[in-house]
């Protein structure tokens, strides 16, 4: 994880910053170099102009200088003055010439006698005109500006007292004087050397003031800019990058910045979204499973039901032949055998329990076939209990009745809750061991639209201890002794008030009774009926 | 007492019809028997019969089709349908629109007897 906060090595050309230098750096020294150049080339032109001008007033100088030794023919002394004046840093050497060439005088007396090279200025010179000043290398490689000047024929010179010259030479010979251009030569090296100098300075001052501002304004930011995406690539999205400044890199750090907080509420979002999506997934994973359980039940039920109604039909006839010939033989029995009558009643009361056992298991079965009609809950309730009143078993029980006034009809298989009322009638009567009593009220309960028809079923009984009020609606589930209960009573309710839209709940206390409810819903208005 | 009218049971188990003939032979009824719903029609063809016993479920024909079929031959003739189980939904529901009368599987023969007497009052 580390890795990410330091920042890759990278080779200095590689970065931005060293790019930038090395290209301000080349652009800088050409451009002091260019510069020097000109400049050079600018003053090598005025010096050079100096040199001439200075060159052609000291030649003439020299050609003065020299004048009188020669009308006067006094060759010492302008030997010696050519010595003396070639003496000078800036002569290299001055020489007389003759029209054919041949050094008459020379600064540098060695030379005297030779022959120079015949060339175009010295031609023209030797004509009688000034060439322009012409540059020379010398076999040392020394630059000279050579000067020649004819020194033309005049009458102080063909009237002299030596007579060398005739009056008809034009030109009497060339002053050749050669200067040194070294100060110029020195000038170039200097400015050179200057430039380089210049030039060395300015790319080391840019090049550090350039990574001063570098450093400051790019590289920092940008190093912040690079462990902040990093710190994003890792996750963390609180951390802020600090860049405070109004410049490109401010306004990028501040764009950045709102992107992660973007980022991080999209990511919670998501998060949000998905957690909401689990729990939605997990609730409908329960639902599922949980009708998965029902539908198996249901289809277990079903199974169950079509055995119970298959078994219950062909125990039917059976029945009817035992109940029928109990009864022929008891009709025939003498009244003063009371033990066989009794034992005979025995027969006909243990079938008519299996009737009922067999009638629970065909309710059971038969859950989905309904007649509903517009039936009266509080008539179908009084014909229940004016049936059940008949019973032996209801004999010491007292069953009170409070019945709501004009109660709306309600749409249900009469025969279906005749069977639910009977059973919770006869579960009363069992549980208060035949005495005792038992109320039934009927009332409207709920507000438009959803309103209630609710019957309620209240014994004096024992009650049903609290673990046993869940198992109550489960099929087959009894506390009655083996053979007279199936446990079934309440199951088949339970589904046919349910399908009715119905529903049924208990309240119970130990020792003092046990409640049942059931409510059934009302028709709303204008609603069709069926 | 009514003496000398004519029922046929037609049912598939024996007992029942054993129960029926004993039941309500001393009342003065003469019973014939029926197997099955061939049987019970070859009867019928036979002999005027008053009133007809007969299961609600039998093997091949269904009791109410039989029925239907007797009400529709033999108007005068009456009916009774035992049954299993009282919410059987058609059944009952022809009983309500007072064509049959019916018998809940398994009775006795005081229920059996009141029931036959109020089929031929009625
Ligand atoms: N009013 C009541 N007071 C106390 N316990 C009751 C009451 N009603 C039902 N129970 C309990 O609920 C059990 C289940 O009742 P249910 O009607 O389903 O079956 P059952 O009465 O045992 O058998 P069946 O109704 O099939 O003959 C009963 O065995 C009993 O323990
Ligand atoms: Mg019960």
């Amino acid at each position: 994880m580390i890795e990410y906060f330091v920042a890759k090595r990278r080779e200095p050309y590689e970065t931005l910053a060293g790019k930038l230098i090395l290209a301000t750096s080349i652009m800088l020294f050409s451009g002091s170099l260019l510069i020097g150049f000109i400049f050079f080339k600018f003053n090598e032109d005025i010096l050079m102009k100096n040199l001439r001008r200075h060159g052609r007033s000291e030649a003439d100088l020299v050609s003065r200088a020299i004048h009188y030794g020669m009308l006067t023919a006094q060759y010492e002394a302008m030997q010696h003055t050519l010595e003396v004046l070639a003496t000078s840093e800036d002569i290299l050497d001055i020489q007389v010439l003759s029209p054919r060439g041949v050094t008459v005088f020379a600064s540098d007396p060695e030379t005297q006698g030779r022959t120079v090279k015949m060339s175009q200025p010295m031609a023209e010179s030797i004509m009688g005109r000034e060439p322009p000043p012409e540059t020379i290398t010398t076999k040392e490689g020394e630059k000279l500006l050579r000067f020649l000047l004819p020194i033309r024929n005049e009458p102080a010179c063909f009237t002299a007292a030596c007579h060398v010259h005739s009056e008809r030479e034009r030109v009497l010979g060339v002053l050749q004087t050669d200067f040194r251009t070294t100060a110029i030569e020195l000038t170039r090296q200097q400015m050179f050397r200057g430039t380089l100098v210049f030039g060395a300075v300015a790319v080391l001052s840019a090049s550090l003031m350039l990574i001063l501002i570098f450093y400051r304004f790019v590289t920092r930011p940008v190093a912040e800019l690079e462990l902040g995406m990093k710190r994003l690539a890792t996750g963390d999205l609180d951390t802020p990058i600090n860049i405070k400044s109004r410049d490109e890199m401010g306004l990028l750090a501040e764009t950045f910045n709102t992107m992660a907080q973007d980022i991080k509420r999209y990511r919670e979002n998501m998060e949000d979204w998905t957690r909401s999506l689990q729990e939605e997934v997990d609730k409908k994973t329960a639902e599922i499973v949980n009708a998965h359980e029902q539908i198996i039940n249901a289809e277990k039920l079903a199974s169950l039901g079509r055995m119970a109604a298959g078994v219950a039909h062909e125990l039917n006839s059976p029945l009817t032949g035992i109940l029928t010939f109990t009864h022929l033989l008891k009709d025939r029995t003498p009244p003063d055998r009371k033990q066989d009558i009794e034992d005979l009643d025995l027969i006909i009361e243990q079938s008519e329990r299996c009737t009922k056992i067999i009638k629970g298991m065909l309710g059971f079965a038969r859950k989905g076939v309904s007649e509903s009609m517009e039936t009266d809950v509080n008539e179908l309730l009084d014909a229940t209990v004016e049936m059940v009143k008949n019973q032996i078993k209801f004999h010491n029980v007292q069953i009170w009745m409070e019945f709501v006034e004009d109660i709306p009809r309600l749409t249900i298989d009469p025969n279906q809750f005749q069977q639910v009322f009977l059973n919770l009638l006869t579960n009363a009567a069992d549980a208060m061991d035949d005495r005792g009593s038992i109320s039934i009220a009927t009332r409207v309960v709920g507000e438009d639209p959803e309103r209630y028809i609710e019957i309620e079923v209240t014994d004096t009984g024992p009650g049903i201890y609290p673990n046993n009020l869940d198992k109550i609606f489960e099929p087959f589930f009894t506390t009655k002794p083996v053979g007279q209960g199936t446990g079934l009573g309440l199951p088949v309710s339970y589904g046919i008030i349910k399908k009715h839209g119905g529903d049924m709940t208990v309240k119970s206390k130990v020792g003092e009774g046990t409640s049942f409810f059931v409510r059934l819903p009302l028709k709303k208005e204008g609603e069709e009926t069926g | 007492m009514e003496p000398g009218k004519n029922i046929l049971v037609i049912d598939d188990e024996e007992i029942v019809r054993i129960s029926c003939t004993r039941t309500l032979g001393p009342e003065g009824y003469s019973i014939d028997t029926a197997e099955h719903c061939v049987e019970g029609l070859y009867k019928l063809k036979q002999k005027r019969y008053d009133l007809v016993l007969t299961d609600f479920k039998m093997p091949h024909i269904d009791g109410l089709e039989l029925a239907a079929h007797i009400v529709a031959k033999y108007p005068e003739t009456k009916i009774i349908l035992f049954t299993g189980y009282s919410t059987e939904g058609t059944a009952l529901r022809a009983v309500q629109q007072g064509i049959y009368h019916y018998m809940e599987k398994p009775f006795t023969p005081e229920a059996l007897i009141s029931v036959v007497k109020k089929a031929l009052a009625g």
